[in-house]
């Protein structure tokens, strides 16, 4: 929270042009962010690191869905099933073709996006509460083929997943602070690539396509085609963070697919603001501590899931981001 | 073709069942916009309201009778003191109010859990309803036909309600311009408070008759929701009639594909909306387009 007072304190003075503050906020916000990061398994306790890793798989994931929901304001309540498939590919990979890692995971995301690219020319058909309804019923079916297939091992699931081999370096990812490390890279590598799409060109189309499909379409971009490649894009993302969460826990199963894991990837969308580049970020990281600490208070914790995303729908619709901004934008 | 009979009769009652759910849900969305996520919460509620009175008075007619009065009051309260206000303070109805009810759907079911435990409930089947009874040459549950006989009687009753009353003529026109009807003097939020209790208490009533059939646990609501949204957007979301034959289609797919492609099972009336969505992005049976 501290690097959001220092942005907002920042952009509150007058001296210096209004790029330059974003810029040097933008710079001092980051560079904490990674320093922080970076120094965290020696400052703190393996429960912390634990955590951190929790928050950053959540992380890449809410930029993945932001990108769909954020940028290009289509929301899916489908997303989990790339969470899904980037685990399940890189289980049936490693597991049952007996594949190596390195081979696994591109084919993976070769994969998912090839299949994203199909069902997301269906999805993107429709907009609005159709397309939250048919992203869903996509991500029920693949749920479903989940449990009943053979391949993945059903309801049980596919356990034994490989972490990277890290032998070359002398270093064995199976220790926890080396798979932060890991995670670290992917996770600033990922957010980082999320970001330059959503300010490149194409980005910018996919805002206009937000703000108005008819306008975009007019100007003569192929609106569809852009809104197949952010469909694109986030599934690939999504199945990033699959595959970081299947080799956390060394394992996948067809929760991981749920609807309401799809759900949650979208309450931290919102709870970070789906304006702001560190929007998932920050949301990731108040829904998963939120997450832990109600499982501390309390075993009913879909009762509380339910209440905190009805409140952060009815109060915080712009995210806590832009709830801090507004708080310090309206003091004198 | 005994197995056939029985599972056309199966897939009748499952789609009857699905149909009370997608009424109401497909109603409230003509009417007001909003897609009530959490409609399979009005069902799991009226399940357990169902088992606690028939529980405690060991009727289940009395069951059936007070089972819907909770979801009832509830739907309409949830529409006159939180979906109404949030909507006039700017909300999106289509986006935001959905995500609202989908945290409600979850927060029903959690509170369910915390209230009755996390166990699966049962309610005995009536004796008057009990045992089977023949027809065409199989052996046929009764309680079933009596699922198919609820669902045709409601399905009859909305028709005449929707297409014969002054009632049903407000409801086409709300559906039609909001705006024109409200000019014309109707009191709309009474009408949308009213129309969101109706559809609760469909929900609720297919929770109570669902409840001697299947088992009673927090998170029926969940499984049943996602089917009736298959429903409303195969028939078209808004079209009540196209809602019915919808449920039709989908409840034989379930049934058939139960008995003669067990591993399809799980995903097949996914690929069915997956289907009608490339060739008929806007449903089934709508020739008209809403205008959003």
């Amino acid at each position: 929270m501290s690097e959001e007072v220092t942005i907002a304190r920042t952009t509150a003075r007058d001296d210096i042009s209004p790029a330059a503050q974003v810029r040097r906020a933008t710079f001092v916000l980051v560079g904490s962010a990674v320093l922080g990061a970076l120094a965290l398994p020696w400052l703190s306790t393996s429960y912390a690191t634990t955590l951190a890793i929790e928050i950053m798989i959540a992380a890449i994931f809410a930029s993945g869905i932001n990108l769909l929901v954020g940028t290009t304001g289509l929301v899916s309540l489908g997303q989990g099933m790339f969470l899904g498939l980037g685990g399940y590919g890189i289980g049936i990979g490693t597991t049952v073709l007996g594949l190596p890692l390195w081979l696994s995971v591109p084919a993976t995301l070769v994969l998912v996006a090839t299949l994203a690219a199909a069902i997301g020319a269906v999805c993107t058909r429709t907009r609005g509460v159709e397309f939250l309804l048919i992203t869903l019923a996509f991500s029920q079916m693949f749920y479903g083929a989940a449990i009943k297939l053979r391949l993945t091992n059903g309801s049980d699931g596919m356990s034994g997943i490989p972490r990277p081999d890290l032998g070359l370096l002398g270093l064995n990812a199976d220790s926890p602070v080396v798979f932060y490390y890991y995670i670290l890279l992917v996770t600033m590598l990922a957010v980082a690539a999320v970001w330059r799409i959503a300010e490149s060109p194409f980005g910018s189309v996919l805002a206009a396509i937000r703000e108005s499909e008819r306008r975009a379409a007019a100007m003569g971009y192929a609106v569809s085609s852009y809104k197949v490649g952010a469909f694109v894009v986030a599934a690939v993302t999504c199945a990033v963070a699959g595959i970081l969460q299947s080799q956390y826990t060394y394992f996948i199963n067809p929760d991981s697919m749920s609807w309401q894991l799809s759900g949650e990837g979208v309450l931290m969308v919102i709870i970070g603001s789906t304006t702001a580049v560190a929007g998932p970020l920050v949301g990731a990281a108040v829904f998963v501590l939120a997450k832990q600490g109600l499982s501390v208070l309390t075993t009913e914790y879909m009762l509380f899931f339910g209440i905190f995303f009805m409140l952060v729908v009815a109060f915080f619709r712009n995210g806590v981001v832009e709830a801090f901004k507004s708080a310090f934008r309206s003091k004198p | 073709m005994q197995v056939f009979l029985t599972q056309v009769l199966n897939g009748l009652q499952l789609s009857m069942l699905v149909y009370l759910l997608a009424a109401g849900l497909t109603l409230i969305f003509g009417l007001m916009n909003i897609l009530n996520l959490a409609h399979g919460a009005f069902f799991t509620l009226g399940a357990y309201c169902g088992v606690a009175v028939a529980s405690a008075t060991g009727s289940f007619w009395l069951a059936l009778l007070l089972g819907p009065l909770l979801p009832l009051v509830l739907g309409a309260v949830l529409q006159s003191m939180l979906l109404q206000p949030l909507a006039e303070r700017g909300r999106s109805t289509h986006l935001d109010l959905a995500l609202l009810t989908f945290g409600l759907l979850f927060a029903t079911a959690g509170a369910v859990e915390w209230l009755f435990g996390s166990a699966f409930l049962a309610v005995p089947t009536p004796p008057a309803l009990a045992g089977h009874v023949s027809l065409l040459g199989i052996s046929y549950p009764v309680y079933r036909l009596f699922i198919i006989g609820v669902g045709l009687s409601v399905a009859a009753g909305l028709t005449f309600v929707f297409d014969r009353t002054l009632l049903g003529a407000t409801l086409r026109a709300g559906v039609d311009d909001r705006a024109m009807v409200t000019a014309l003097g109707v009191n709309i939020n009474a009408l949308f408070a009213a129309v969101f209790g109706l559809g609760a208490a469909l929900a609720g009533l297919a929770g109570v008759i669902a409840a001697p059939l299947t088992s009673v646990y927090s998170q029926m609501g969940i499984t049943i929701v996602v089917e009736t949204f298959v429903v409303v957007v195969v028939g078209g979301l808004g079209n009540l009639r196209g809602s019915f034959y919808a449920s039709l289609i989908v409840g034989m797919t379930n049934a058939m594909s139960q008995a003669y492609l067990p591993e399809v099972e799980m995903f097949a009336i996914y690929a069915l909306l997956i289907g009608v969505m490339i060739v008929r992005p806007q449903g089934m049976f709508r020739n008209v387009e809403r205008v959003a």
